[in-house]
């Protein structure tokens, strides 16, 4: 999981379209939080002076005017708060006896309070695995019988500040389950890596996601836990807090652009009211070996978001602590690979990334050797024809003019 | 089906005159089937040559066919899985000089056929082998073998109908073997996929042995055309001593030191020709997945969209023929050809219309270029290069697309499919080029290539004259 994120190299790296920073430009005069190019990101694992180590990860990014607070932790199931505020200075308060309270109401809080221009949550409850044996229908939802699902709110996790990378900006929460009877995760564990960024780039391995300072990356990985069968499918199930009665939606997006993640299409995009404002946004593909690459990719589904209702999902006590107790959640399903193709019982490995951010989503343009070679390609056999064309026709003139005297 | 009976049925007209091989043919009495004179005998003859070539092409585009099965079943890479391909154009960069002489000075047409055939045969079987023990270096090995069989067998089913056609049908008998090739593929490309889902229905599971056993049924079509080159074969002897007609020659005489008296228009087309090419081959090879990853296709409609170039290519290849026999002006015909695929290849790459546009447009284009650029050749060598010349057009052809298969999958792997297709347009482009240049260099030679039929019917009659 430490594997490290390299800024792109060189032509690889495309800036957002000239249409795409004006758009920003103009409305971010209103928000007063967008289209930062750079911010000063620091990492602080907040300490829990009064009992027992827990991981409280704050990331706080500050632009000229804005600053960006991502709180992470994996107190209950690992859950990941985002506030904007429209101020530099705006800074983040723990009670951590209020926190680890029953009532963890107003455990967290950002000040000035009237600075926050937009919060919301994710929360990673439950992995969810499915027996895909006798399933041929790759679209099938769900993608197979399902096994028991473990709850992340049972996991116990490592000690974050011994991965925080304050080089590379991240910090990776690595866990197993705390009661595992069949010790399917004997040698595994179920990893998050987070990592936020000072300016805008692409990391080096796939999918490649292009990501700003106004964007926080998380990859989870799966690595070594004995699937239950032959043919298992892994899949996460995030729940997120809804904006009114509705849900937020997860967007399709279909571009012609693959360059970054060959043969994959399609971006999705869970989009917290109309923008600009909070999304997350992910590839549609998971890789069953590191480093990724074509032959180890394994498509996604994702579910649409639903009222969380069916079932009591694991309360995070920061979400709580934030927002209140008085909250609608939304769940979703994100299942990694099919019955058939490569999967998770290649390697027992399994990553997926996603982007989390505030603003218009980062979009892919074509790269300047595409667009370069397009101009040559296009431009040279016109241009000889011209060339050649003027040059006949001069020729040709002289000629008949030659011709005509004779 | 159809086919198959009609097959067997030939091969059962065929059965009596082998019981009376010994007794001496009384040509007279022989019914019009069995006549070698007769019209009717001759087609029976063109529907062998026809089936002759079929195994061959049908099982060319088996890897394509299968891309995802042979990718996931041989755990191969999209580099690797070119190197199929590959490594059937290595044999023909040097058998494009010799297929013609091996048949005309070793082996005769006869033997020559039946010999390539059953390398096609054991090439295919070779290659499915390579499936069941799943050792993919043997699916290579299986590959170059059909490839050495495979396109010396096109020179040899060529050579055929020239011998029993020429003076007659003969256009006509071309066009439907290269008709029947294009069925071959169309038929490779929805069928394969089908079969391999009833193996593993059958197995119950996907794997290297249920890909291995769907390519050994797809090599039945191989054995099919070698009974078709065993039939052929002892109807052609039967002919010779009936007729008394001549065994079949390539005539090509291929002479290496030709190749520096070649001028710059013949370099031009080798160009136009390779640079056109390695678009369309490598992008049928690797097309399928594209057209489920970026347009959503079901695997059928894959299938079926990525064999529309060879649909289209088999009614549309006569016609076309017709068409720039007519008119002449083969270098603008030539520029329409490429300028098309150039459209079509950016219509694939940059938009997310539907691609049955774009692929139809590939499929005119690519048969109108077969018709105007090939003949072209004739128009700038004299005739006794004229073996060399082609010999040499497809030997750096299939040079062209053993190399630019491997680079396709390399690209495909790492950067995806719209730079391949970025990649594929540049070909074009350069093919475009060439085009242009070499309708510029004629007209400031002042060449014959771009005369209308009319201009060559005079220049033809003044030179009688």
């Amino acid at each position: 999981m430490h594997g490290s994120v390299e800024h792109s190299w060189g032509w690889g790296h495309s800036a957002p379209s000239p249409l795409l920073l004006l758009t920003l430009f103009l409305f971010a005069a209103p928000f007063g939080l967008l289209g930062e190019t750079t911010r000063q990101v620091s990492l602080e694992v907040i300490p829990n002076w009064l009992g027992p180590v827990q991981n409280l990860l704050h990331i706080r990014a500050v632009g000229t005017n804005s600053t960006l607070h991502y709180i992470w932790s994996s107190l209950g199931p690992l859950a990941v708060v985002l506030v904007a505020t429209n101020t530099p200075h705006s800074t983040l308060s723990v009670n951590w006896s209020r926190l680890l309270s029953p009532e963890p109401d107003g455990g967290l809080m950002v000040f000035p309070k009237d600075s926050i221009q937009f919060s919301s949550a994710l929360v990673f409850t439950r992995l969810l695995e499915f027996d895909s044996t006798n399933v041929s229908d790759t679209a099938a939802k769900p993608p197979g019988t399902p096994y028991p699902p473990y709850s992340l709110a049972d996991f116990s996790w490592n000690n974050i500040t011994d991965s925080l990378d304050p080089a590379t900006l991240s910090a990776t929460f690595q866990g197993h389950p705390m009661n595992d009877p069949t010790r399917t995760f004997a040698n595994g564990s179920l990893a998050f890596r987070v990592q936020a960024f000072s300016r805008s780039s692409r990391p080096a391995q796939p999918p490649r996601l292009l990501h700003t300072a106004d964007t926080c990356q998380l990859e989870v990985a799966l690595v070594g836990a004995s699937p239950r069968g032959n043919r298992s499918l892994f899949g996460l199930e995030v729940a997120t807090l809804g904006q009114g009665p509705d849900c937020p939606s997860v967007q399709e997006q279909h571009s012609i652009d693959d360059e970054y993640a060959p043969a994959v299409f399609q971006l999705d995009q869970l989009l917290w009211g109309s923008l600009p404002s909070g999304f997350a946004q992910w590839r549609p593909v998971a890789y069953s070996q590191k480093p990724g690459g074509r032959e180890s990719a394994l498509p996604c589904q994702a579910s649409p978001l639903h009222p969380a209702l069916a079932y009591p999902l694991p309360q995070s006590p920061i979400v709580r602590a934030f927002f209140g107790s008085q909250n609608n959640f939304c769940a979703f399903n994100v299942t990694f690979g099919a019955s058939t193709g490569p999967g998770y019982w290649d390697q027992h490995y399994l990553s997926w990334s996603m982007l989390l951010g505030v603003g218009f989503p980062p979009v892919d343009g074509l790269s300047p050797l595409v667009l370069g070679i397009m101009a040559v390609a296009l431009g040279a056999p016109g241009l000889m024809l011209l060339v050649g064309g003027l040059v006949l026709l001069l020729y040709h003139k002289k000629y008949s003019e030659y011709q005509s005297i004779n | 089906m159809e086919e198959e009976d009609e097959e067997a049925r030939a091969l059962l007209a065929g059965g009596p005159d082998e019981a009376d091989r010994g007794a001496p043919a009384a040509p007279g009495a022989l019914p019009a089937l069995c006549d070698p004179s007769r019209l009717a005998h001759r087609l029976l003859v063109l529907l062998l040559m026809c089936f002759l070539g079929f195994g061959s092409y049908f099982c060319y585009d088996n890897p394509a066919a299968l891309q995802t099965q042979v990718k996931r079943d041989m755990q191969v890479n999209t580099t690797k899985f070119m190197l199929l391909y590959a490594w059937y154009s290595w044999p023909n960069v040097v058998l494009c000089f010799f297929g013609g002489f091996l048949i005309d000075r070793v082996f005769g047409i006869r033997w020559g056929t039946i010999i390539f055939s059953c390398f096609v045969c054991i090439g295919q079987v070779v290659f499915a082998l390579g499936g069941i023990f799943n050792v993919f270096w043997l699916m290579e090995f299986g590959r170059f073998v059909f490839g050495i069989g495979g396109e010396s067998l096109a020179v040899a089913q060529n050579t055929y109908a020239v011998s029993w056609f020429k003076g007659k049908e003969l256009n006509l008998v071309f066009g439907l073997q290269l008709s029947m090739a294009r069925i071959g593929s169309t038929v490779n490309m929805n069928l394969m996929g089908w079969l391999y889902s009833k193996i593993e229905a059958l197995l119950g599971s996907a794997g290297h042995t249920t890909l291995g056993i769907t390519l050994m049924i797809g090599g039945i079509t191989c054995i099919l055309s070698l009974i078709c080159a065993l039939a052929l074969a002892y109807l052609d002897q039967r002919a010779e001593r009936i007729l008394h007609k001549e065994q079949g020659k390539t005539g090509e005489v291929i002479k290496l030191t030709d190749v520096k008296d070649f001028s710059l228009p013949l370099w031009l087309i080798f160009i136009i020709c390779v640079c056109y090419y390695v678009a369309v081959f490598p992008f049928i090879g690797l097309g399928k997945v594209f057209f489920t990853e970026k347009f959503g296709f079901s695997s059928q409609a894959a299938s079926a969209i990525n064999s529309v170039v060879y649909v289209i290519s088999a009614p549309m290849s006569p016609v076309f023929g017709l068409l720039v026999d007519k008119t002449g002006k083969n270098i603008l015909w030539v520029l329409c050809a490429v300028a098309a695929t150039l459209v079509s290849h950016m219509m694939l790459a940059f938009t997310m219309w539907n691609p049955w546009i774009a692929m139809c447009l590939l499929g005119l284009s690519y048969s109108l270029l077969a018709c105007a650029l090939w003949p072209m050749v004739a128009f700038v060598v004299p005739e006794h290069q004229l073996g060399t010349a082609y010999g040499f057009m497809q030997s750096i052809q299939n040079l062209g697309l053993a190399i630019i298969s491997i680079i396709a999958g390399m690209i495909l792997d790492s950067r995806g499919y719209l730079f391949l297709e970025v990649f594929f347009i540049a070909c074009v482009s350069l093919s475009l080029l060439s085009v242009v240049l070499l309708y510029l260099v004629n007209r400031a030679q002042g060449g014959n290539l771009n005369y209308s039929a009319r201009q060559r019917e005079e220049i033809k009659f003044s030179h009688t004259e």
